[in-house]
């Protein structure tokens, strides 16, 4: 059995060999691309079954960031979406024989928290300006810049390093179940990974979504304090 | 274990191409359709509200109008029911009146039934007395009777004033008696007569049989009834008198 912590290149493109994880990525970007197009092109005031669950879909992701921002929920959507939507088809497409999910591989995740971690920067700079994101690492007192410095790369190296260990550690039990009885007793694990897979989606969608909105909130002036 | 920076940057790129795929193809039309199905439902449930508030104006405006007829009606009951009352009290006055006006003609009826009946028997029983009188006089002694009215003729032209007892004489007086009278009865008066006015009396002589008993003075301006004719018509007279009275 190969180790799961390792990535052996399928194919290479020059210099750039292609992991199997990229491929995965590839197929679910077509899967998620294609069904979406699909869905969209028939949109109507009367909801089909479909429309009704995509649209679910949409006033549930609204409504998270609604609760968790306060703010109007339309900047965000696409980035918050997307990574719930791309880490729960990856973390279940563990279900398909033969294939592993790319957020078991670190390179994944680690790409997912570097987008989170440029994307509360870019969200911290237009929401209260560069100084403003620069004074929010001053706060509550210019000592705490080192540390905050620090705990704004530590906060999404742990999104990476969480995620990928949940997925991988589910994946790595798996096989080490499935080598041993492959038939019918990987089953519960399989159903535990689904729901470990949900709730880790969800996890780094909200966390993302906090840091996020911590990042602008800390950028805007505060109100002064009554002496 | 390993890590290869260029998967670390492929993955990245996948899934920002994905964030914008995603926006394009999923997140913005489905968004926009939700936000367009918000616009209509709130588009609908305005013109619901419209709806409703026409419906309850035009509800209040059927109540109002539904009491105004009540106020109508009542304001007609009430005037169909005074005009009965004055027409009920107008009939009963005039049926009133007409009752009294029957009564009264009824009670005038009545009052000059009556009197025609007393003056009928009035007739009746004056004749029957000039019958009775007629027959007594058939049985007394006309000599002592005629003596008796010639006495009350004179002692009537006594009692005229003396004014005109001098116009009387010598005037052409006629004497009407009940019964015929002959030569010496004739003197009898024209003495008797002449004595009273003083002198010689211009007597002409008629018979009446109709004066039962008695002689009567006439001429044409002057009259003295002596009779007993006269004197049952005087009587009636007085008698038909109390009756007014008594009537009055």
């Amino acid at each position: 059995m190969d180790s799961p912590l390792q990535s052996l290149p399928l194919f290479t493109v020059g210099p750039a060999p292609i992991m199997a994880s990229v491929v995965v990525t590839w197929a679910i970007m077509a899967v998620l691309v294609l069904g979406a197009a699909m869905l969209t092109r028939r949109l109507s005031q009367v909801p089909s079954k479909a429309q009704a669950v995509a649209e679910l879909l949409v006033a549930t992701v609204d409504s998270q960031i609604r609760n968790v921002t306060g703010a109007a929920p339309a900047p965000y959507r696409a980035l918050i979406g997307t990574l719930f939507l791309f880490i729960l088809i990856a973390n279940w497409s563990s279900l398909i024989p033969g294939v592993t999910p790319p957020t078991a591989t670190m390179e994944t995740p680690a790409a997912l928290a570097a987008i989170v971690f440029l994307s509360i920067i870019f969200f911290g700079i237009r929401g209260g300006g560069l100084g403003g994101f620069l004074r929010g690492f001053a706060r509550p007192n210019p000592v705490m810049i080192p540390l905050n410095m620090l705990e704004s790369i530590t906060r999404s190296f742990s999104m990476f390093v969480r995620l990928f260990g949940n997925v991988m550690s589910g994946v790595f039990v798996i096989a080490i179940v499935g080598s041993l009885a492959a038939l019918l007793v990987p089953i519960p694990l399989m159903v535990l990974d689904l729901l470990t897979g949900a709730v880790q989606a969800y996890i780094f969608a909200v966390l993302s979504m906090v840091f996020i909105t911590s990042a602008v909130e800390k950028g805007r002036p505060q109100p002064k304090k009554e002496s | 274990m390993t890590f290869d920076p260029w998967t670390l940057g492929f993955q990245a790129v996948n899934v920002l191409v994905l964030v914008w795929l995603l926006h394009r193809f999923f997140w913005k039309p489905v968004a926009g359709m939700i936000a367009a199905r918000q616009v209509a439902a709130a588009t609908l449930l305005d013109k619901a509200e419209a709806a409703r508030t026409e419906a309850e104006a035009a509800s209040a405006e059927v109540t109002a109008t539904r009491a105004g007829l009540a106020a109508e009606r009542d304001a007609t009951l009430a005037t169909a029911r005074k005009d009965a009352a004055a027409a009920r009290d107008t009939l009963l006055a005039e049926a009133r009146a007409d009752a009294e006006a029957l009564h009264d003609t009824a009670k005038a009826a009545r009052v000059r039934a009556a009197e025609t009946l007393k003056a009928n028997a009035m007739e009746a029983a004056q004749g029957l007395a000039i019958t009775i009188a007629g027959q007594l006089v058939a049985r007394l002694d006309n000599v002592a009777t005629d003596a008796a009215f010639l006495g009350w003729l004179v002692e009537g032209l006594a009692a005229l004033p003396e004014a005109e007892r001098a116009v009387l004489a010598g005037a052409p007086l006629e004497v009407v008696s009940a019964a015929a009278q002959d030569g010496a009865a004739q003197n009898r008066i024209v003495k008797a007569v002449g004595a009273e006015l003083g002198g010689a009396a211009n007597l002409t002589f008629r018979t009446d049989t109709a004066l039962i008993a008695g002689h009567e003075l006439h001429s044409p301006h002057f009259s003295l009834r002596n009779s007993w004719q006269a004197d049952l018509a005087r009587i009636a007279a007085a008698l038909h008198e109390d009756a007014v009275r008594d009537a009055a």
